[in-house]
């Protein structure tokens, strides 16, 4: 059954480094999604593992088959690319039966396999037509089929929503999953969007400048996550440097750069660090005494307020209101914030800065 | 408001002027000759029962489209991987090669046709091509199909290529990576959607073999045994050598040019409606075979065979004439016939391409904006026919009509401009038209909404963007006129234009003739590629 192994692979375009030194596992039957912003590497690492491209370092294996030198042919694959490549001079139901027609099985099954697997995406009154006739999240599905038709247990997805609109794409992202786990399938998908990633994984590998940061599930890399720059990409964070000033009974208590007081329920830094410590926006609020700030912008959002406050040393901070105690604040208004220190993580202050830190490329 | 009326009625009168002219100036002439069977039947139908000339006629169409169908099969057969190769694949001398394709479309056809017999053909002794040459192809049936295969294979390559690259490969990866291997991707998803591209490349190889007369009639003359082979348009132009002393030569040209002109315009139809409807046995899909090709050695060997045909079947045959004036004893060489051949063809060439943009230019501008309209439609179409029409035809017909009236006065020189004319002013036509309509109609409705009046908003906005195809679109039109001996021929037997003159050097059959001609042709090579190089210079500097 498929497992997907990378070994310190790597691609190199004369200078530049598109992917460096990558290791991962991905195992049989896993939804793994590879995040990261644009032109981090992401495409060229899934065309490696696909044999679109060849590596200049390391290996690909599949199955525990080194694939060195095997074409993109016999990899046995499904593929939707980020263009969705939907052949024009074909209708649907020939686009989705090219798999099996393109390993000669008789017509009569290639029909089966295409009315299957086009029920499955729903799309089966579409048969008949050209790609062109078919609207965005149709292609997308019909590419889908199309991929999946080809009989392959691996599936690698790039940007496969990207083309579609918000509506669409939060409808397509479940299908991708519920297909994925009906059919058992090990799937790699690709996406720079945080939340599609969160929404579909069971696990998410986070990249930057060609590299792996992180990897992890969603919940791990959203709560807890190891690096600033994952705590940044993946949700919304404010990050506050300061100085751990005391520790005790299992907490932190770390004195901010505006003098503002905060306590975190980590111990694993010694008094005197310069520490960054991150805090999403709903585990802050407004208490009677804590970092004072000035409250400068109230959006409403729907199921909560955000608040945009600034502190006396003019960093920005965001922090949420539950609905029923939005008008409790006031633009202009002074506010004391504290932080729920179980949910607060904290970095030892990054050497080149935080900016430097959480830097896309 | 007096002002906007008298200008719209002046832009009227200069759209009409301009598509009276192209009816009247050059679709008409060119088919002029049908009228011929209805205004003289009496004497085609004598000619009908002249056994002799029939079988005369009858062998040399056939001949022309037997070899022009046979040509645009080698073409593609040999093309299509050279094209392939080109766009994509990436290659140490890929750039080597890319030049190298162009390299013939620079040498005029009379140098072409005498190079090319002289490496191929069994020769006249006094000759004397070098020892190194092919020197065994002693029918000239199979030398003609080698020549138009030397001169049409790059345009075969340069149309196939045009296509291939906006040609997304996703596709072929996308059939890959669905188990397709590269040689079924390529035959079952690429080349579907070639079709179209493929009959404009089939049509254009098509239509310049049939028309091809200079370098046929250079290389059957260089050829030791050709005598009574000829193809329609060399037939032409023997008779109409011989019009003025057999005047009962009339009614077997006209009925040649008929021939010629329905036929091709026939097949234009018939190539169109088989390329694109009929259904290659495409849907098979031969899993274990195709991948086997598509492995190891098969595509290297492929590739291998490409630029072999290449060197020896295109590259070698253009230049071979380098070799045969470095080898042989030089004799005395008459400048001064040769030069006044050379000025006589560049003054008409530039004539031609003048008339060509002034009179073009506003067509196509018409055709490109009124595309929708029947009168601009029905014009788009007849535009092509002078371009499929084989230019000797164009030319017989074209000298008939001006002829048959009085209103304007009928010289040699002004004939052949209006023979170029006919046959070069679609090529400005179909570029300028085909650049306007790519071009986005807001751009040009922006600067109207910015107070520019249409001649300044077609001057400062659109004409910026179409000037490469004005430019491209005259370089081939010159090229084509200059390069051109059917149509002058047909119109004018004994014009002396520098094809023309080296036909009757070669006639001559003598050492110091051959060597004259082959002399002249190699001033004609350079004097071509100079003239590109210039063209292609100015072309680079107002691109940037
Ligand atoms: N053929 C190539 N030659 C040179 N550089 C390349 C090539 N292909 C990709 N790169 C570079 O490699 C880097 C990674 O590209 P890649 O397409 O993998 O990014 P990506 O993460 O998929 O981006 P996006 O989200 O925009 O699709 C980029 O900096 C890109 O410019
Ligand atoms: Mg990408």
């Amino acid at each position: 059954m498929p497992e997907v192994r990378l070994e310190g692979l790597g691609k190199r375009y004369g200078n530049l480094t598109a992917v460096n030194n990558v290791h991962l596992t991905v195992h049989d039957g896993e939804y793994v999604t590879v995040l990261g912003p644009s032109g981090c590497g992401k495409t060229t690492l899934i065309r490696m593992i696909a044999g679109i491209i060849e590596p200049t370092e390391g290996k690909v294996y599949i199955d525990g088959r080194d694939m060195a030198g095997v074409p993109i042919e016999d990899r046995d694959i499904g593929y939707v690319f980020q263009n969705i490549a939907l052949f024009p001079h074909l209708t649907v139901k020939d686009n989705v039966s090219y798999g099996p027609r393109a390993r000669a099985l008789p017509p009569e099954e290639q029909l089966r396999v295409s009315r299957r697997f086009l029920e499955l995406v729903r799309l089966l009154d579409r048969m008949g037509m050209f790609p062109d006739e078919l609207c965005g999240g149709e292609q997308q599905k019909a590419a889908l089929a199309r991929a999946l038709a080809s009989g392959s247990r691996l599936l690698l997805l790039d940007e496969p929503l990207s083309a579609l609109d918000s509506r669409v794409r939060v409808d397509l992202r479940y299908e991708l999953r519920r297909l994925a786990k009906e059919l058992g399938l090990t799937t790699i998908h690709v996406t720079h969007d945080q939340e599609e990633a969160q929404s579909v994984s069971d696990r998410i590998v986070l990249m930057r400048a060609g590299a792996i940061v992180e990897t992890g599930t969603p919940e791990e890399l959203y709560a807890r996550p190891k690096h600033i720059f994952t705590a940044n990409f993946i949700g919304e964070t404010n990050l506050l440097e300061g100085w751990v000033v005391e520790i005790r009974d299992g907490i932190s208590v770390i004195e901010l750069r505006n003098g503002g007081k905060v306590e975190v329920h980590q111990t694993d830094h010694s008094v005197g660090d310069a520490v960054v410590i991150s805090v999403r926006p709903e585990f802050m609020y407004p208490a009677d005494e804590g970092m004072r700030a000035v409250v400068r912008g109230i959006t409403y959002m729907g199921t909560y307020w955000r608040v945009k406050a600034e502190t006396e040393d003019d960093e920005e901070v965001d922090f949420d209101m539950a609905t029923l105690d939005g008008n409790l604040l006031t633009i202009g208004k002074d506010v004391y914030l504290a932080v729920n220190p179980k949910a607060a993580v904290l970095y030892p202050r990054p050497e080149d800065g935080v900016e430097e830190a959480i830097r896309l490329e | 408001m007096v002002a906007a009326i008298s200008r719209k009625r002046f832009l009227t009168g200069w759209t009409a002027f301009i598509i009276l002219f192209f009816l009247f100036f050059v679709i008409l002439p060119t088919i002029y000759i049908l009228s011929y069977a209805f205004t003289e039947w009496g004497s085609i139908e004598a000619l009908l029962e002249d056994q002799g000339r029939m079988d005369l006629i009858w062998g040399a169409i056939g001949a022309s489209f037997q070899i022009a169908g046979i040509v645009t099969v080698i073409d593609i057969v040999t093309g299509l991987p050279m094209a392939w190769m080109l766009v994509r694949k990436d290659f140490r001398g890929k750039n080597l090669l890319d030049t190298l394709i162009d390299m013939p479309l620079a040498v005029p056809t009379a140098a072409l046709g005498f190079s090319s017999a002289m490496f191929f053909a069994i020769t006249d002794e006094s000759l004397q091509a070098p020892s190194f040459a092919l020197g065994t192809i002693g029918s000239p049936y199979l030398l003609i199909i080698l020549l138009h295969v030397v001169f049409s294979y790059p345009y075969m390559v340069r149309s196939l290529s045009a296509i291939l690259v906006q040609i997304d490969q996703t596709y072929e990866t996308a059939g890959r990576t669905l188990g397709a291997s590269p040689l079924t991707a390529a035959r079952t998803i690429t080349l579907p959607l070639f079709r179209a591209g493929l009959v404009t490349g089939i049509i254009l190889c098509f239509a310049r073999s049939l028309s091809e007369t200079g370098g046929t009639m250079i290389a059957l003359a260089t050829m030791a045994n050709a005598r009574g082979f000829a193809t329609g348009p060399t037939l032409i132009g023997e008779w109409k050598d011989a019009l003025d002393s057999q005047p009962d030569l009339a009614a077997p040209l006209a009925f040649v040019s008929i021939l010629l002109i329905l036929l091709s315009l026939a097949l234009l139809v018939v190539i169109k409606l088989v390329v694109m409807r009929v259904h290659l046995p495409m849907g098979r899909i031969w899993p274990r075979p195709e991948r086997l090709l598509s492995r190891g050695v098969f595509p290297k060997v492929k590739d291998g065979l490409a630029v072999l045909f290449l060197v020896v079947f295109v590259l070698v045959p253009s230049f071979f004439i380098f070799t045969y004036v470095g080898s042989v004893e030089p004799t005395a060489f008459d400048w001064a016939p040769f030069i006044r051949s050379l000025l006589y063809s560049f003054l008409i060439a530039g004539v031609v391409t003048g008339i060509d943009i002034a009179l073009g230019v506003p067509l196509a501008l018409y055709i490109a904006k009124n595309r929708s309209g029947r009168l601009a439609g029905a014009l788009d179409v007849l535009v092509n026919v002078p371009l499929i029409v084989p230019t000797a035809a164009l030319g017989y017909s074209l000298g008939v009509f001006w002829a048959s009236q009085e209103i304007v006065p009928t010289h040699d020189v002004l004939l052949i401009v209006l023979a170029h004319v006919a046959f070069t002013y679609p090529l400005v036509v179909r570029n300028v038209a085909g650049a306007v309509e790519e071009v986005d109609p807001a751009y040009e409705e922006t600067a109207r909404t910015l107070g520019a009046r249409p001649v300044q908003a077609f001057r400062r906005v659109l004409y910026p963007m179409v000037k490469s195809s004005i430019l491209a679109g005259a370089i081939m039109a010159f090229t084509r006129s200059l390069g051109e001996t059917g149509a002058t021929q047909a119109v004018v037997a004994n014009a002396q234009t520098a094809p023309v003159y080296i036909v009757d050097l070669i006639n001559l059959e003598t050492a110091a003739g051959y060597y004259s001609a082959g002399l002249a042709c190699i001033m004609l090579i350079v004097i071509s590629f100079l003239f590109m190089l210039a063209l292609r210079y100015v072309t680079n500097r107002r691109a940037r």
